[in-house]
């Protein structure tokens, strides 16, 4: 450990944890997993900064979605998203979740991700290099350390907003919201 | 009075501060094996630190107890088995002292036995509680699992029963001080008992109750949060306490704690080479291979121990 961090860590030892902790959920929508295979293992290994990948959202506090959005699994991101505690982080992988990238004009992909779920980083390109999933890392430690990464208190604050662009899409989305009291005015002007 | 309070005190402290190094260190030696630099030692604080901070999903009453019920379970068993120390008068091995096992007058190793099973009892039960399919699925692999090591075990434990007389490990454990080590006196057991240690531990190539890719971490699959983090230190227990009956069975013991972690630490570093070479087995090849190697093994130990006496 850097000796200079132990004031920190004695400081905030939360958010420290949560930065050097980051156990992540792959959700394989594209072709960008295949880039996440050598970051995890051998090649170039993430567990040295303590990145791990975990089965299950109960367990990550990191969610990378790597790789184009189809109307069918972004229902599944939103329910995996709403499944994982807080505090939690959001990466979108490559430039398909950020603008459309190739599938710009395709009648079946979401153009924004970040107008169904709040996107904490992106990594831009197509396809990111591992290294660059790296500096992604190194620049989400950035956003925790000045407490920019506030996707999840985002999520929170704006979920009518969230809730009526998914419902847009989807009509019913079949799950109740999931913080349904927290601004009943707007929830009762939709 | 006072030393006994002490020993209640310290031996569990001594499990978990080992269980948590032992767990970063089981993730730096399988990194090193793999040619990677791998997490810090302390990697295992930090997420317990993070998993502790982190708002935790509840589905009902049973859900947490079979969390606290697993822990505590396995904090027991580290009451009845001997950490280190020595029965004999002072003076009679350098750098000795009393025997560490606050418990050690009562039971042996029956209680283990049972004390053993508590805890993949109350994972089970609690894993149940959360309804996953995942979990279900967990659970029927981890008593099958138990089902397979237990007859093996209780076989092995029988043999060493038989050979030395006794059902106390403080009284084992002083006579292998004063003779020969069991791995030399009952080999066959020892083999046996090292045989299915991957699988007590619950780690590869047995590894197939926590199987990640193929069942979402099995009975983990709704844990997480502070629960998930009360699981890993208790897993991290659960792995020393294995241990920890192996060096007591088997390598003497140690005439005092340090030499005694050493070995354990051995016997964790043999252990750990094997599991970080080789792949997950099938349930039923588990089930398969600990019903004829190391059941066959410990048999002909007892037949060899009972003809021999």
């Amino acid at each position: 450990m850097d000796r200079s961090q132990l004031a920190k860590w004695l400081k905030n030892p939360a958010e420290m944890a949560n930065k050097y902790s980051l156990h992540a959920v792959y959700f394989c929508t594209g072709c960008g997993i295949i880039e996440i295979p050598p970051v995890i293992t051998t090649r170039w290994d993430a567990e040295r900064f303590g990145i791990k990948a975990v089965a299950t959202p109960r367990q990550g506090n990191l969610f990378m979605i790597t790789g184009y959005v189809s109307l069918k699994t972004l229902k599944a991101i939103i329910r995996t998203y709403e499944q994982m505690p807080d505090p939690k982080y959001t990466v979108a992988f490559g430039s398909c979740p950020i603008n459309g990238g190739m599938y710009w004009d395709s009648y079946n992909t979401i153009k924004h991700l970040d107008k169904y779920i709040p996107v904490d980083g992106w990594i831009a390109g197509c396809m990111p290099r591992p290294e660059a999933v790296f500096i992604g890392v190194t620049h989400l430690w950035t956003l925790i350390d000045k407490g920019k990464a506030d996707g999840y208190i985002r999520y929170r604050k704006n979920y009518a907003a969230y809730r009526r662009n998914q419902e847009m899409l989807f009509g019913d989305l079949g799950w109740p919201p999931l913080h349904p009291s927290e601004s009943p005015a707007e929830e009762a002007s939709v | 009075m006072v030393t006994r309070i002490i020993q209640l005190v310290l031996s569990p402290v001594i499990a978990l501060v080992v269980a948590v190094l032992f767990l970063g260190l089981s993730r730096k030696i399988v990194a090193r094996i793999h040619r990677r630099y791998g997490p810090p030692i302390y990697q295992p604080i930090i997420d317990v630190i993070r998993l502790m901070t982190q708002h935790s999903i509840s589905h009902g009453a049973l859900f947490e107890l079979g969390v606290v019920f697993a822990l505590a379970g396995s904090l027991v068993t580290v009451l009845f088995i001997p950490l280190g120390g020595t029965n004999a008068p002072p003076g009679s091995y350098p750098l000795a002292h009393g025997l560490l096992c606050p418990l050690s007058s009562s039971g042996g190793l029956l209680v283990v036995i049972y004390l053993m099973l508590f805890s993949p009892i109350s994972i089970a039960l609690g894993a149940g509680a959360s309804a996953n399919p995942n979990a279900s699925i967990g659970v029927s692999r981890k008593m099958l699992l138990a089902l397979a090591y237990e007859l093996p075990f209780l076989l092995v434990i029988l043999a060493i029963m038989s050979h030395y007389g006794t059902i106390s490990i403080a009284e084992i454990v002083s006579r292998q001080q004063d003779s020969a080590w069991g791995v030399f006196s009952v080999p066959l057991a020892a083999v046996a008992a090292f045989l299915i240690l991957p699988a007590m531990v619950g780690i590869r190539p047995f590894d197939v109750v926590g199987a990640p890719q193929e069942i979402a971490s099995g009975p983990l699959v709704e844990y997480g949060g502070r629960y998930l983090a009360l699981l890993t230190v208790q897993s991290g227990v659960h792995l020393f306490i294995v241990i920890a009956l192996f060096v007591d069975l088997f390598l003497g013991g140690g005439v005092n704690v340090v030499t005694f972690l050493l070995k354990m630490f051995a016997v964790f570093l043999a252990a750990e080479l094997v599991s970080a070479v080789l792949p997950r087995v099938r349930i039923e090849n588990a089930l398969k291979f600990c019903w004829t190697w190391p059941t066959g093994l410990a048999l002909a130990q007892m037949i060899i121990t009972v003809v021999s006496r």
